[in-house]
């Protein structure tokens, strides 16, 4: 009896279900021989009267105690710390029950297979949920040692393996741990590949920590490996050229994209030439506007306060002419003398601003004012702004605000020329520069 | 059109622009703009055009190697500046050094194998800290670069199209 099982979860042509079903045959016979069957045809009557997923995880908790594998051990833990979020939605019952379960295991009972079968009894029985996290872990501790302490079985390391494979297939907790993940994905892959590639696999993982260094291996590599493609020069000094080279490809490949105009240019060298071009215009590019914001004439001041309350942007590139109300509502008598509402909206249309509000609201308290930022980014507002924003009303809205107050403003001929003249430009840069 | 409440206030973009603005109002409290001589534009604007270079640099911190680069060479300069004497000296250790390193790696006249050692040099002359790269090196630094010129262009187009219309 003990060698058939091991056979019969040897052949993969089993299916996942399957295998469990004989598993759990297995240790039927193996606890009827350890005179527990009172406890077991409740445990069995149980199990399988409920769907098969249930069945699953009572395989699950039969594992954790059959085996007297670190790995097992390891498993268990795993479970039992999350074994709410192991148990999904299939079984949510379970869940808690095994919670309970947990608690309840070291209460009555102190070897290790009992404590596995009170386990799995619990599942069935109805246990009030009194057990709280710390009974669980108070579970992990002795379970721990009860994995230990258990008499070790005859499995054979691949065999615990192929348990813990399809236990974790039957838990749907694999997603949570490392190890069981990588497990979860060999034993999916066994279904469709032969035996000898799901016992490589299996080999290869080892034992539950060897699995986790496996996995961080996987996803670590200390060396990267390079396979010689067919005809090709095998030595190291080829090999790593060539690794230079498909980086080397890889990163003009990511530059084409960044460069305007260079997909039509298929060799390196002109591809090197492009993108010297580019950076030396871009550099220019820089180099020029500096030039003209050197000779710009600030109207209005890089008042960072203000820089905080604006969005704008590429949503208000068409109220640019609007600017021009700018100077007018910097004007700190005409700020403090109107009524808000009154501001707001013009506010609102020098910068198409979200929060006209706030803007002016900061207009007034600082009279040097302005909203610079305006045109900047939306990108330039702080986390701290960015919420006040969002509270106040959609950028559309605004839009159409803007366009309708635009004109009032313009209608009730409050507009000055557009572009300010140069004294008063003069007189707020100055009284501005002060006030910095 | 962009939803200006999905920002990103710790983007390349929201540091530089920050950095810069404020690096602007300094500039222009220390001077009235009313003066327009020459010489002030020019001076305003080579100190511009370190503010940007700066303020671009000190958003990238020392992630990367040109902005490491391009702070020191910023350093270096602003330290000379101050004090001749100091400057010269720290900036001729300091220069001692690069220079070393990279005439250690030029006189291997970096033959990679690959074959573009003249545009790779020319490459290198415009980045800056590309003397010490490998062409692969080179090629993600001048990428990042161009990323970070073309966030500066953006803000300061916006920014003198703000001010200049």
């Amino acid at each position: 009896m003990n060698t058939a099982l091991p056979e019969m979860l040897q052949c993969s042509d089993l299916t996942v279900l399957e295998r469990q079903r004989a598993r759990l045959k297995w240790q039927e016979e193996q606890f009827q021989q350890q005179q527990q069957q009172s406890y077991f045809s409740e445990l069995s009557c149980g199990v399988f009267s409920s769907q098969t997923n249930h069945v699953q995880g009572f395989q699950g908790g039969f594992m954790g105690g059959a085996s007297g594998d670190s790995v097992l051990s390891d498993m268990v833990m795993a479970r039992q710390v999350k074994p709410d979020p192991g148990l999904e939605s299939p079984w949510p019952e379970l869940g808690k029950v095994d919670m309970a379960a947990m608690g309840f295991g070291p209460c009555g009972y102190g070897n290790g297979p009992s404590f596995d079968m009170n386990h799995a009894i619990s599942r069935t029985s109805s246990c009030p949920p009194a057990v709280a996290a710390t009974k669980a872990v108070e579970v992990k501790g002795t379970s721990e040692k009860m994995a230990s302490a258990v008499g070790k079985e005859s499995f054979k390391k691949r065999k615990a393996e192929k348990l813990q494979n399809s236990k974790v297939v039957a838990e749907d907790d694999s997603k949570r741990i490392k190890a069981c993940e990588d497990e979860g994905e060999e034993s999916k892959i066994t279904g469709p590949n032969t035996n000898k590639s799901s016992n490589n696999k299996k080999e290869a993982s080892g034992d539950a920590s060897k699995e986790n260094s496996k996995v961080s291996e996987v996803q670590k590599p200390d060396f990267i490996h390079v396979r010689a493609r067919r005809g090709q020069a095998t030595d190291s000094h080829s090999l790593a050229e060539r690794v230079r080279r498909e980086k080397i490809s890889e990163r003009m490949k990511y530059l084409q994209d960044l460069v305007p105009g260079c997909n039509k240019i298929t060799g390196k060298a002109g591809m090197l030439d492009e993108i010297i071009n580019y950076v030396q215009s871009l550099q220019r590019q820089v180099e020029f506007l500096s030039m003209k914001l050197a000779t710009v004439n600030p109207r209005l001041d890089f008042n960072i306060d203000n820089l905080y309350a604006k969005e704008v942007f590429s949503s208000c590139t068409t109220n640019f002419p609007t600017l021009g109300m700018a100077p007018e509502m910097v004007n700190p008598p005409y700020l403090q003398f109107n009524p808000i509402q009154q501001v707001v909206p013009c506010g609102g249309v020098e910068m198409g601003i979200n929060s006209p509000d706030m803007t002016l609201r900061r207009t007034i308290s600082a009279p040097v004012s302005i909203p610079d930022a305006s045109f900047l980014d939306s990108s330039c507002l702080t986390m701290h702004q960015c919420s006040a924003m969002q509270q106040i009303q959609p950028t559309a809205t605004w839009d159409v605000e803007l366009q309708n107050l635009y004109n009032v403003a313009f209608d009730q001929g409050r507009s000055t020329p557009p572009f300010p003249s140069q004294p008063f430009a003069g007189a707020i840069g100055a009284s501005d520069l002060k006030e910095i | 059109m962009n939803n200006p409440h999905h920002l990103n206030p710790t983007s390349l973009k929201s540091r530089f622009t920050t950095r810069f603005l404020r690096a602007l109002t300094k500039i222009r409290a220390q001077k009235p703009i009313s003066s327009s001589s020459p010489t002030e534009i020019f001076r305003r604007y080579r100190r511009i055009k370190v503010a940007a270079d700066k303020s671009m640099a000190y958003s990238v911190r020392s992630r990367r190697i040109w902005s490491r680069a391009m702070l020191w060479k910023l350093r270096s300069r602003s330290y000379r500046r101050q004090d001749p004497c100091s400057g010269r000296r720290s900036g001729k250790t300091n220069q001692a050094i690069m220079k070393k390193s990279s005439n250690g790696n030029i006189t291997r006249r970096r033959e990679d194998g690959v074959g573009f050692v003249e545009e790779a040099d020319e490459l290198r002359q415009l980045v800056p800290g590309g003397e010490t790269m490998n062409l692969c090196n080179l090629l993600d630094e001048t990428a990042h670069y161009i990323k970070c010129l073309t966030t500066q262009v953006q803000v300061m187009k916006k920014i003198a199209d703000f001010y200049s219309f």
